[in-house]
């Protein structure tokens, strides 16, 4: 029985010890959503957060709205507060796993994982799956992924008058690198 | 029995620490900003309707402007509800910095060009500082007026200016309010009708219907302009307008009692009553 005990105890120490956290403060998202002949919607947000535990896989990320860049200001500004209502939902958050993740086989040469989870944007929250990149050089591991969102998956009304010139699909690219905590 | 108990403690613990990690990973993510933001959104164009708002140009964003005023819709078929003699003014307004911007227009109504300026001071913060504090300055040249008809016309003549203060306040979401004190100086009047000095006491609203949709109300308040001093031409500008937003436009329905749209004639030439005289147009802003 103590033998159990300590196992188990081992085991709760393991955890905390062991659970190695890989984090940014700086990462990249960037989104599309042009059309062709008509004005570029794009955006840049080189701010968002990410964590990811080494022992299990766990990735999650936070983005701040308003963090989105434009090249236009009056883009941005519509952006914020007509589609995203960045005052009412000022974050977007990512909470979901690396299936199948394993540290050790991290190298130079790009290996890819399924990450899946809970993607909350406008408040609204949905389950994704997606390919992602992991590389590790240097001590930093990059990861990249590429995805379409849809705008009304998430409650984000695009009035008819702009249907024409917004992409139905969102292609969204992330671009992180975490070092250890 | 003890053992036991311990051990089924040091399961639940286990459990509940790998439950709440994905939550723990995200709360690690959270920090709470400490900077102070400023309240945005005020106003969604750059006027009112006919009266400045507080919102400034972006730093080198460039506003194509074309606004129209009709004629008096109450003269009805005559004049086809005002689709005769309709007022135009076009013109430009850059972003020189985050806080300064500069237009140039040209008005039909006594052919004027106009030049603009307006600044900022301060801008209202979320929990901070009230109110966003704005100034503007126009000054006009009048190009209708010709030696023949004023022989011993000065360039000097041509010039009309105001100056004005700006004070806005966004109270909730879809309410916006501003207080403008307004000071305008004609070189050239008619003194029968007309002040070379006119201090003004302006008020706006906006109010959004919809997300892209909102009502705005102004009334200008002339404060030296006493009744039966002079002829009672002129009246208190008072306009009523509707925004409507699209992608890279903001297009601004206006009923008013004021045709000119020049600041100083706006202020000072109005001449709508309420039966009589209600002048509709647009004010069109396309944004580089």
């Amino acid at each position: 029985m103590k033998k159990t005990i300590i196992i188990f105890a081992l085991l709760l120490i393991g955890t905390t010890v062991f659970s190695q956290k890989m984090i940014t403060r700086n990462g990249k998202i960037t989104f599309e959503a042009s059309i062709p002949s008509f004005e570029e919607i794009k955006a840049t947000n080189s701010t968002v957060s990410c964590i990811l535990d080494e022992a299990t896989g766990d990735f999650a990320a936070l983005v701040l709205i308003k963090s989105f860049k434009f090249k236009a200001p009056l883009m941005e500004e519509h952006f914020n507060e007509n589609y995203m209502e960045s005052n009412l939902f000022p974050k977007a958050t990512f909470k979901g796993k690396i299936l199948n993740f394993d540290a050790k086989k991290l190298s130079t040469a790009s290996t890819t994982y399924e990450l899946e989870g809970d993607l909350t944007i406008h408040g609204i929250t949905k389950k994704i799956k997606t390919k992602i990149n992991l590389i590790l050089t240097g001590g930093k591991l990059n990861t990249t992924a590429n995805f379409d969102i849809k705008p009304q998956d998430y409650g984000i009304e695009i009035p008819s008058l702009v249907k024409d010139k917004i992409a139905k699909n969102i292609d969204t690219r992330i671009n992180f690198n975490l070092e250890t905590q | 029995m003890k053992i036991q108990k311990i051990l089924s403690c040091f399961v639940l613990l286990f459990s509940i620490q790998t439950i709440t990690a994905q939550d723990d990973l995200l709360g690690q993510l959270d920090v709470k900003s400490t900077k102070k933001e400023a309240t945005p959104y005020t106003f969604k164009a750059l006027q009112i309707c006919n009266l400045q708002s507080t919102k400034l140009p972006a730093k080198g964003e460039f506003y194509m402007l074309i606004t129209h005023r009709f004629g008096d819709l109450t003269e009805g078929i005559n004049n086809f509800f005002g689709l005769d003699n309709a007022n135009t003014k076009i013109g430009g307004i850059y972003g020189l910095t985050d806080w300064l911007s500069i237009g140039v227009s040209r008005h039909t109504f006594q052919k004027n060009y106009e030049t603009a300026f307006k600044y900022r001071f301060a801008k209202q913060m979320e929990n901070g500082f009230p109110v966003t504090i704005a100034g503007y300055n126009t000054f006009d040249i009048n190009t209708e007026l010709d030696k023949t008809n004023y022989p011993s016309l000065k360039f000097s003549n041509r010039l009309a200016y105001s100056a004005q203060l700006l004070i806005s306040r966004k109270v909730t979401q879809s309410l916006s309010l501003e207080l403008a004190t307004i000071y305008t100086h004609k070189n050239l009047y008619d003194n029968t009708t007309e002040y070379a000095d006119l201090a003004l006491l302006g008020y706006g609203a906006r109010y959004k219907l919809t997300k892209r949709l909102s009502l705005n109300l102004e009334y200008d308040m002339r404060l030296n302009a006493i009744d039966g001093y002079m002829t009672n031409k002129f009246q208190n500008p008072m306009t009523a307008g509707l925004d409507i937003e699209t992608g890279g436009h903001v297009f601004q329905l206006v009923f008013s009692n004021s045709q000119a749209m020049n600041d100083v004639s706006l202020f000072t030439n109005a001449t709508g009553k309420f039966n009589k005289g209600i002048y509709f147009g647009f004010n069109m802003y396309r944004v580089f």
